[in-house]
């Protein structure tokens, strides 16, 4: 759905082949929406409705998302599952590793604040947008694999609506 | 053995050193007393009658007045399980380790001394198993314990229910 007709594309036809014409900021913008390879986060029971949705009846894979083990392949970071104090450093180790540009789903109640563990709770980090910034917001204890797929799609429009010069904010100061 | 059995055989193994608590369970409870704690376990693991080779699960209990220590112990040679419980004082509660008796208390034992500040005397291994590295705020599991990015439940008796 909407992969096709959301490709800013304009195909003209002539005899023997055909020219393609887009903008930049289309392509890069179309390239990067159409393989949004992802880093697994499986922390708690939405790592079992994340499995789900990657597996064949709901299927990532459709989408041009793929898991990937390491941070340095990854694109989008979705953090599915309880994240507790001990995980959070590492959780941000990670981020600080994949390259830009890079997204963050936080999935179910327990990633977007805490969840259950809000009240009386020593060990539960309220929310991960507390350590890194989060894009997409998925509610749920857990969150079904419709709503996970919506949640990714939000990604996509996301990464559409980006505009070439709004990359450069990703680079620190004294690089540019 | 049976409930009454396994209680019997206690009270006239080791007499006032042991209470039996009267609850609805189907294991029988019993409370240790503290000088007499290792001794009594060893006799739980060696007895041919009781047998109990298996510690399954060990906690520590917070109470207003105390601590408590409370292990779990079955036989899988005569399908019987015993909950064996020893109350420590509010301050520098101490006890003697089992993990002589059975391995498993060892990661049980350090667990409970670090969430609730039990020491464990002769512990083989004493250093902290859950909390991350640079933990320097207390025992979390102590009632009244505050430390950061920690939340009290609200009271809802007080007004401004849902």
């Amino acid at each position: 759905m909407g992969i096709i007709e959301k490709a800013p594309l304009y195909v003209e036809k002539i005899p023997g082949g055909g020219i393609v014409i887009t903008s930049a900021e289309g392509l890069l913008n179309w390239s990067r929406a159409s393989s949004l390879w992802y880093l697994l986060f499986g922390l708690a029971c939405c790592a079992i409705e994340m499995m789900a949705t990657g597996a064949s009846r709901y299927d990532f894979d459709r989408l041009g998302m793929f898991f990937r083990a390491s941070p340095r392949q990854a694109d989008l970071m979705m953090v599915c599952g309880t994240v507790t104090h001990k995980m959070a450093k590492r959780i941000k180790i990670l981020y600080d590793q994949m390259a830009d540009p890079k997204y963050v789903l936080a999935m179910g109640g327990c990633a977007c604040d805490g969840g259950p563990f809000y009240y009386d709770c020593y060990s539960v980090l309220k929310g991960v947008d507390k350590i890194i910034p989060v894009d997409v917001y998925i509610p749920g204890c857990p969150p079904r694999p419709e709503s996970l797929l919506q949640g990714a799609l939000k990604v996509r429009e996301k990464i559409y609506k980006e505009k070439i010069k709004d990359f450069a904010g990703d680079i620190p100061p004294s690089q540019t | 053995m049976n409930k009454d059995q396994i209680e019997t055989r206690l009270a006239t193994e080791f007499g006032s050193a042991v209470e039996i608590l009267k609850t609805r369970f189907p294991e029988p409870m019993i409370y240790v007393a503290t000088d007499k704690y290792i001794e009594i376990c060893r006799f739980l693991r060696d007895d041919p009658y009781l047998a109990f080779e298996f510690l399954f699960s060990m906690a520590g209990v917070h109470y207003p007045d105390r601590f408590e220590v409370v292990i779990h112990l079955s036989s899988s040679k005569h399908i019987h399980q015993l909950v064996v419980k020893a109350k420590l004082p509010p301050e520098n509660p101490k006890i003697p380790t089992l993990s002589g008796i059975w391995e498993a208390a060892n990661w049980y034992e350090r667990e409970a001394a670090e969430l609730f500040g039990i020491v464990f005397e002769g512990h083989p291994d004493p250093r902290p198993l859950l909390l991350y590295d640079d933990w320097n705020y207390g025992y979390p599991m102590r009632k009244g314990w505050t430390g950061p990015d920690f939340i009290p439940m609200p009271d809802k008796s007080k007004g401004a229910d849902e």
